[in-house]
């Protein structure tokens, strides 16, 4: 299914069309985990940054002005007493079309999942609100002693959608009445990755099949595909389990973009009501070494070339030793091209879905490793596929 | 404090963010344990629907395991049977074709004469609310489940526990709202009723002032000793007993083992009978474990085995030791076993690969909120249902 992988231009760090830019003003930054959005009213990317412990920030980049500014940490803001504590944002952040913004906080494995109502255990994950003028708001807690580890929203109404961890339920909130539904139990044993919506506002999950699972708005139910996302022969099953880990929308071509944890690129054309068309594009690249389904792609990003971008690597699985690559995939030739290599010294990993400026910029929430153990500091990647980057 | 997170908080949280699940544990995931999938909506293979498969009463007779379910406000429930040699699921009925407008069947499985198995019913509440039913449940050739219905033993009540004597000639229940006691005698289909155990005024004062309904004050489990003898909760942290013999209603002198002030959360809702005749039951207003010995009529605390309230389901294994369902939402289920010597052993979340068409490379199911559980009559095997929007079966070998 894989067309060759080519090779074009190669740089290690930034070039005239690769800006890395750092995050100020918080010297305790460790990562970004998916943690980023892009809001069309103000033509801002916003960033939740962890120290991956207790404390996280709350960043602004102008895309107009260039600049990077904290606005706060989100346990001042939401006024967090210390059993509220929160280990990060997992969420991407999502904006509505009045220009505030929207994410979920997550607790982290360990102390989250069993410690529960000891005094160090973990509260739950919020749903949370942010706006230049207001500030941020505590929308509360999805489900306790759960993370939320996704959010997403449906525009026209303001409805808020989540996936919980471990438990994988699938949420869907209205901040207007403060109703919370807990749809239920989706999948089991997996980290859950990413909601993403359509253009009418349904929002899509997979269960442990693999299959599409969509909150049809219109019926108010949930809606399972009848057959599986595509997968490699031989595709393990906990990468079958945990499904999408990104996307990218054409809304001008009614296509959704998706990328699995089995390494596979597919094109989905949602309908209104039901399951739409899944078109299998194939695997993320070609190495001719390595299983197929192996390639770890946390990220997408598509160009207005309506070509993907995509970042392959992280969590120790690299296609090319001790290196991250940037691929450029065109779904016309189902050809991936990789772009750039980069030392996993100066990019470890990034994550981030569908973030694109109106200037055709491409945003991700990178991190590079700077010592032993997982010490490591994280950065936004500024990428234009087509032209040089206005400094 | 800087140290601390470095070197133990950071690592420990990385782990979550993105790669496969990782953590500082194991999971029970003895060899030779497996899941059935019984739930997924919108498939050409056999499977319950979605809000309608809460797996709240099992029974294992052979090779079979028979389930009944409780739906989501609105939904029937359905009866369904799965065979554990070919792990997968071979019958399902919609109670909806017999008996309308219930809810749950959640009494769990009595045995009659031969295989022929009894269960009760809660129905849908509101306006139009209807009595819950006693049903006749048999297997038939080619898997077929047959059920028929007894009607309702008590006018306008639910069926919230179930028990049939050792003979399997008569049965043993406790109504809902109201919490009667009742007894059925299969034969003549005469039902009796019993006041003795339902909450008097202060009780139900008590249940208001901590918020809670009849279904934490009811008695969710019977049991008969080896003379006879059944055994129950009562609002008010007190264990009755009733006497067929003298159709009598008598209480125990100690109480429930609880926390302190929390005397009014006391329930049983599972019990087990040991080989040596002792009773083994769960409270589940703060989750412990106690034995009750019969010649007595004394309780021993024997300790909780989570932190979390509840303790759902016991049930005695081939090997000997008592399994048990510990804890549920807003926290997991913890399976733990218990035996005399080793005391408690807290097995957490099973977790067992499931192997289904189109899935045959396997998945490993994590159960969190596990409702049900009952051992084959050979002891080879202990069978946990699932309590969830989309619940399956989780099967381990208990052999010694």
């Amino acid at each position: 299914m894989c067309a060759a992988t080519s090779f074009a231009q190669k740089s290690p760090t930034e070039d005239k069309n690769t800006v890395f830019i750092e995050y100020p003003d918080f010297p305790e930054a460790h990562s970004t985990w998916g943690s980023i959005g892009y809001n069309a009213a103000s033509n801002t990317v916003h960033i939740g940054v962890t120290n991956h412990a207790n404390n996280i920030g709350l960043y602004t980049f102008d895309a107009s002005q260039k600049t990077m500014k904290l606005n706060g940490f989100i346990k001042e803001m939401a006024n967090l007493r210390p059993y509220q504590w929160q280990g990060k944002i997992h969420s991407k952040i999502v904006a509505a079309p009045d220009g505030s913004i929207y994410f979920s906080t997550d607790g982290g494995e360990s102390r989250e999942e069993y410690l529960m109502e000891h005094p160090q255990g973990y509260a739950g994950g919020f749903f949370m609100k942010w706006d230049a003028k207001n500030g941020l708001k505590n929308l509360g807690i999805g489900m306790q002693y759960e993370s939320i580890k996704d959010v997403d929203i449906d525009p026209k109404t303001g409805t808020l959608y989540g996936i919980t961890y471990p438990q994988a339920h699938f949420l869907v909130y209205n901040p207007e009445k403060n109703q919370m539904r807990d749809l239920g139990r989706l999948a089991s044993s997996h980290v859950p990755r990413v909601l993403f919506t359509d253009w009418w506002g349904n929002c899509y999950y997979v269960d442990w099949r693999q299959r599409l699972v969509k909150y049809e708005k219109d019926s108010d139910s949930l809606v399972f595909a009848r057959e599986a996302l595509p997968a490699f022969p031989g595709t393990p099953g906990s990468k079958i389990i945990t499904g999408v880990t990104a996307y990218a929308k054409d809304e001008a071509k009614g296509i959704i973009y998706l990328v699995t944890y089995g390494a596979k690129l597919i094109a989905f054309h949602p309908e209104k009501q039901g399951i739409g068309k899944v078109e299998d594009l194939g695997g993320v690249i070609e190495t001719g070494k390595a299983p197929a389904w192996g390639p770890y792609v946390p990220n997408l990003n598509i160009g207005q070339n309506g070509k993907l971008y995509y970042i392959i690597g992280g969590h120790g699985n690299y296609v090319l030793k001790d290196k991250t690559v940037l691929v450029e995939f065109d779904p016309a030739t189902k050809k991936p091209t990789i772009l750039r290599e980069y030392p996993t010294t100066s990019m470890t990993e990034a994550t981030g879905s569908d973030i694109r400026d109106k200037d055709g910029n491409l945003y991700f929430a990178a991190r590079r490793r700077t010592g032993e153990g997982d010490s490591s500091r994280p950065f936004m990647i500024q990428f234009n596929p087509e032209k040089e980057i206005r400094k | 404090m800087r140290n601390l997170i470095q070197n133990i908080l950071i690592p420990a949280l990385t782990l979550a963010s993105s790669a496969p699940l990782f953590a500082q544990y194991e999971f029970f995931t003895p060899k030779d344990a497996f899941a059935i999938e019984v739930s997924l909506p919108n498939s050409s293979e056999k499977r319950l629907p979605m809000y309608r498969n809460a797996i709240t009463s099992l029974h294992v007779q052979g090779d079979r395991v028979i389930g009944g379910t409780t739906a989501k406000e609105g939904l029937s429930p359905y009866l369904f049977v799965t065979s554990l040699s070919g792990r997968k699921m071979l019958a399902m009925k919609d109670l909806q074709e017999t008996i309308p407008g219930q809810k749950a069947i959640a009494t769990g499985f009595c045995k009659g004469a031969g295989n022929v198995l009894y269960a009760g019913t809660l129905s849908h509440s509101g306006k139009d609310q209807q009595a819950g039913h006693l049903l006749q449940v048999t297997i038939g050739s080619g898997d077929a489940i047959e059920v028929k219905d007894l009607g309702s033993p008590i006018a306008g009540e639910g069926i919230f526990t179930l028990l049939s004597n050792a003979q399997g000639t008569a049965l043993y229940g406790i109504s809902y709202p109201s919490g009667k006691f009742f007894t059925y005698d299969i034969a003549s289909k005469k039902t009796q009723v019993f006041d003795e155990v339902a909450p008097k005024e202060k009780e139900l004062k008590n249940a208001h002032d901590f918020a809670v309904g009849p279904e934490v004050y009811l008695c969710k489990a019977l049991i008969q000793d080896s003379k006879g003898l059944v055994y129950g909760s009562a609002a008010g942290n007190r264990i009755f007993t009733f006497d067929p013999a003298k159709k009598s209603i008598s209480f125990l002198e100690t109480p429930l083992p609880a926390v302190w002030g929390r005397e009014v959360l006391g329930q049983v809702e599972a019990w087990a009978k040991a080989p040596n005749g002792k009773l083994y039951g769960g409270n589940a207003g703060d989750g412990q474990l106690f034995v009750l010995d019969p010649a007595t009529k004394t309780i021993k605390n024997l300790g909780k085995p989570t932190m979390m309230p509840r303790l759902q389901a016991l049930a005695f294994g081939g090997d000997g030791k008592l399994y048990g369902l510990a804890g549920g939402a807003p926290g997991y289920s913890h399976l733990f076993s218990y035996d005399e010597k080793a005391g408690f052993v807290d097995l957490g979340n099973p977790e067992f690969k499931m192997v289904e068409p189109g899935i045959e490379q396997g998945i490993l199911w994590r159960g969190f909120q596990l409702s049900t559980l009952a051992s084959s009559a050979d002891g080879k095997y202990m069978v946990i249902g699932e309590d969830e929007a989309l619940s399956q079966l989780m099967i381990f070998p208990t052999t010694k």
